[in-house]
């Protein structure tokens, strides 16, 4: 054990030494965390894209679609334009051939058109033409996603009106108005209020219903972690497509509270809606918790994997020098054997991996606002596995391969595979099945789900244990494979 | 004190020794003489546990050198041929944890640092960084980074490549201090003139094997000649030419000729027959016979055009 130490001692001195490895393993991550949280804007406080013209052409004589505009109007994602200007200060309404022009000219890149027939007599739905001129695919993506929101968070009322509307020419006027009178003196009987304004609102398509469930329905309980582990996937998935989600899904109940007569302040509860319910496009945060900046977290976990695997797999290229040098001749032929050199690099990635993980999480957290204090027990967990997960597999690079640059070359190739495949870089929810089952062969997988775990769901340390144990059994596993091949490998002929 | 019996050792398809049969007693002197990829390396590797023989045994002490002794170990010291130091650290640290490495602490660590500095006359750079070293120092360092634990064999695998002839001298010194106070020296060397000055016995190696085992003027006896006579090209004219061949035999080394006359040749006669060719005596000198001339005897090639 003292040898270890010794040389475990020497590792970290002649680390502090070389200040340029210093450098390259502590400020250039934390350098390149901070320029990466600028390409994903992370920095900015409303975290989202803002005034995108859209050009809306509203041809509906219904009062919805006008509300449906002020819906995207309000969105700040959007800059709506309704009119064109005729000169002398006047302007127009926009028709469909302006819009078109001006999508051919890069007036703007999107538009949406509102027919007169939104809302069909004679079928059941809701009828929009989106045009768009992408100068880029993430943006109109993007913007598509923004659109479908808004619209949809309007749809409860638009399909309530086309469901009336629908039945009245299928029943005929009279018979039509019959049911709905019906209707609105059963409701009245029921749950009280006044008949002819039920009457009214319900033919008109706003049922209302929403007032009086608000009214009744509990709270929804709070969800346990494990299903809320469940949607996050959901959530990441919005997060790639429009770095705005988080904002603008808080967002969105208090623009379609108004349509839907019903005020709903509490974004975490929103049991009143009952539509969204039943259309199923609840798209609330729903990690059941504040975080300031969610996409830190991955970012920060993934890339700190990222760095650490880099960081620890010059331990192959140091045990190779020392190799040459001669200094293992020194060693061995003093009371030192292969393992405790072995086992001292290992411990000195272990060092390392801490104090850059800690380094990054420090600099996430001066950065982005990552909450890394509420968790310090499962961070640290989650920290010391993958260090240690790391600095086995550097061990093990070193075990099999042949020279230094061989070991770098090796290394190089299965970081950045590992990297790429583990979702340090995007979630692995983006990828493909057979890319996903593989992903959870790697090293990487694991850290960045702790890491996620911890960071973004707010596991406590015992919650995390598991993916804990998984890292730690990948150290051991890689460790004993490494000491294993150390005796058939070059690195001690 | 060491025993090697019939040691092979390949590496892959290249035999690097080959039925090497070694006795080194103790307080010994011992000079590995040979050139470029003769194995010395590989025997240092293979008395010091580093590596395994394929096939022999060697003993240390009457005990067997396996990779995992350490207890044979502690008896030993090895100066590798390369500058086996850590070159970010400075020196005392090196020494500091080679020292620990052996088991050294506190007094004895300090005590064993001191000794080896001033015998590296390396007392005013201890807390240099080693990579801020010439080559001669990271030489002297290499060495005694070695000895801190006061071995009682010592292995010197050319420990000398690239050191000035002062610093030399200082190594040789020390070396020749560490022997007499009962230090066995096994020194690997390709400069026949270190082997001469230094070592009680030698051992010239090619090949993977041993081809000559004894004291200096044991081996020199094995050359069927006493003296040598070297003489520029020029001076070798057609009647001289004619006259020695009967007395010995005339090889040329190096753009002279060597003349080598059979055992007793008086001398004499060959200065007289000169004299009375006209070639004045200065271009004809005579010299006993060296190593580098056994070597070439025994293999036919220099010493150092390996
Ligand atoms: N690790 C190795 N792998 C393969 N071959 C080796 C290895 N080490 C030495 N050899 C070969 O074994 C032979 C003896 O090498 P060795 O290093 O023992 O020679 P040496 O006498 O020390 O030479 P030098 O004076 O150049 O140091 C050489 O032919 C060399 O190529
Ligand atoms: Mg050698």
């Amino acid at each position: 054990m003292s040898q270890i130490l010794i040389l475990l001692r020497k590792s970290i001195l002649s680390f502090w030494r070389a200040k340029a490895a210093v450098c390259i393993t502590f400020l250039v991550p934390v350098v390149l965390i901070y320029l990466f949280g600028h390409v994903f804007g992370l920095y900015r406080k409303d975290s989202g894209p803002a005034g995108i013209p859209i050009a809306v052409v509203n041809l509906s004589p219904e009062p919805a679609a006008q509300k449906l505009i002020d819906a995207l109007k309000a969105e700040k994602a959007f800059a709506v334009i309704t009119t064109r200007d005729i000169g002398k200060g006047a302007t127009r309404p926009l028709t469909e051939a302006d819009v078109r022009a001006g999508l051919h000219d890069n007036s703007y890149r999107y538009a949406l058109i509102l027919p007169m027939d939104m809302l069909p007599v004679d079928d059941l739905g809701v009828r929009m033409k989106f045009l768009f001129n992408p100068r880029n695919e993430i943006e109109s993506q993007m913007v598509n996603g923004l659109l479908q929101k808004t619209v949809f968070s309007n749809v409860p009322q638009l399909l309530g009106m086309s469901l009336q509307r629908y039945s009245r020419s299928f029943l005929g006027k009279e018979r039509f108005e019959h049911f709905n009178r019906v209707i609105a003196d059963t409701v009245a009987d029921t749950f009280g209020g006044d008949r002819e304004e039920i009457f009214q609102r319900n033919i008109a398509g706003d049922f209302g219903i929403a007032d009086l469930i608000h009214a009744k329905a509990d709270p929804v309980p709070p969800v346990p972690a494990s299903l809320r582990r469940l949607y996050q996937p959901e959530q990441m998935q919005a997060n790639r497509e429009e770095p705005s989600a988080v904002n603008n899904h808080s967002a969105a109940p208090s623009t379609s509270a108004p349509l839907l007569n019903h005020e709903s302040k509490n974004e975490n509860q929103k049991s009143g809606d009952l539509f969204s319910r039943i259309v199923k496009i609840d798209t609330e945060q729903v990690a059941g918790k504040e975080l300031k900046n969610p996409m830190a977290a991955r970012l920060v976990g993934g890339y700190a994997i990222m760095f650490l695997l880099f960081a620890v797999s010059g331990s192959a290229a140091t045990l190779f020098e020392e190799k040459n040098s001669g200094v293992f001749q020194r060693l061995l032929s003093s009371p030192v054997r292969p393992a405790h050199i072995l086992w001292a690099r290992f411990l000195f990635g272990v060092i390392l991996g801490l104090a850059q993980i800690t380094a990054l999480f420090c600099a996430g957290w001066v950065f982005f606002g990552l909450d890394i204090f509420h968790h310090v027990g499962g961070l640290l967990a989650v920290s010391l596995s993958a260090a240690a997960a790391c600095s086995a597999f550097g061990i093990l690079i070193a075990a099999i391969a042949p020279s230094a640059a061989a070991a770098n070359g090796i290394a190089t190739f299965v970081v950045i595979s590992m990297s790429a495949v583990g979702g340090a870089w995007f979630p692995v929810t983006f990828m493909p099945d057979y890319i996903q089952r593989v992903s959870k062969l790697t090293l990487v997988y694991w850290s960045v789900e702790g890491f996620a775990d911890v960071l973004w769901a707010g596991m406590s340390l015992l919650e995390v244990l598991p993916k804990v144990g998984i890292l730690t059994g990948i150290a051991a596993g890689v460790m004993l494979v490494a000491i294993w091949r150390f005796n058939r490998g070059k690195l001690f002929d | 004190m060491l025993a090697l019996r019939n040691v092979t050792k390949s590496y892959g398809s290249i035999t690097a020794l080959s039925g090497v049969s070694l006795n080194i007693g103790p307080g010994e002197f011992f000079g590995l003489l040979g050139p470029n990829g003769a194995g010395k390396s590989t025997l240092m590797s293979l008395v010091s546990g580093l590596r395994t023989p394929d096939s022999g045994s060697i003993e240390l002490a009457g005990q067997p050198v396996t990779g995992s002794s350490f207890s044979v170990r502690r008896n030993l010291g090895l100066v590798p041929q390369t500058i086996a130091l850590f070159p970010e650290l400075t020196a005392e640290e090196n020494l500091r944890i080679f020292g620990g490495l052996q088991g050294l602490r506190g007094n004895l660590l300090k005590a064993a640092l001191d000794d080896a500095f001033s015998a590296a006359q390396l007392d005013d750079r201890r807390h240099s960084l080693v990579k801020t070293f010439s080559g001669g120092m990271q030489r002297r360092l290499n060495l005694v980074a070695a000895l801190l634990h006061r071995p009682k064999l010592l292995l010197c695998d050319e420990p000398t490549v690239g050191v000035d002839p002062q610093s030399r001298n200082a190594i040789f010194e020390h070396l020749q201090h560490l022997n007499r106070t009962g230090v066995t020296i096994i020194y690997s060397t390709h400069y026949m003139e270190e082997a001469e000055r230094l070592c009680s016995r030698i051992g010239i190696i090619d090949h993977g094997s041993i081809l000559a085992l004894g004291t200096l003027d044991d081996l020199l006896t094995r050359l069927p000649f006493e003296d040598e006579i070297t003489f520029p090209v020029t001076a070798l004219t057609a009647p001289l030419a004619v006259e020695l061949a009967s007395a010995g035999e005339i090889i040329a080394v190096d753009g002279t000729h060597r003349f080598r006359p059979r055992p007793g040749y008086p001398l004499s006669v060959f200065f007289a027959l000169t004299e009375s060719l006209g070639l004045p005596p200065r271009l004809f000198v005579n010299q006993r016979p060296t190593l580098e001339a056994l070597f070439l005897h025994l293999t036919g090639r220099k010493l150092r055009d390996v």
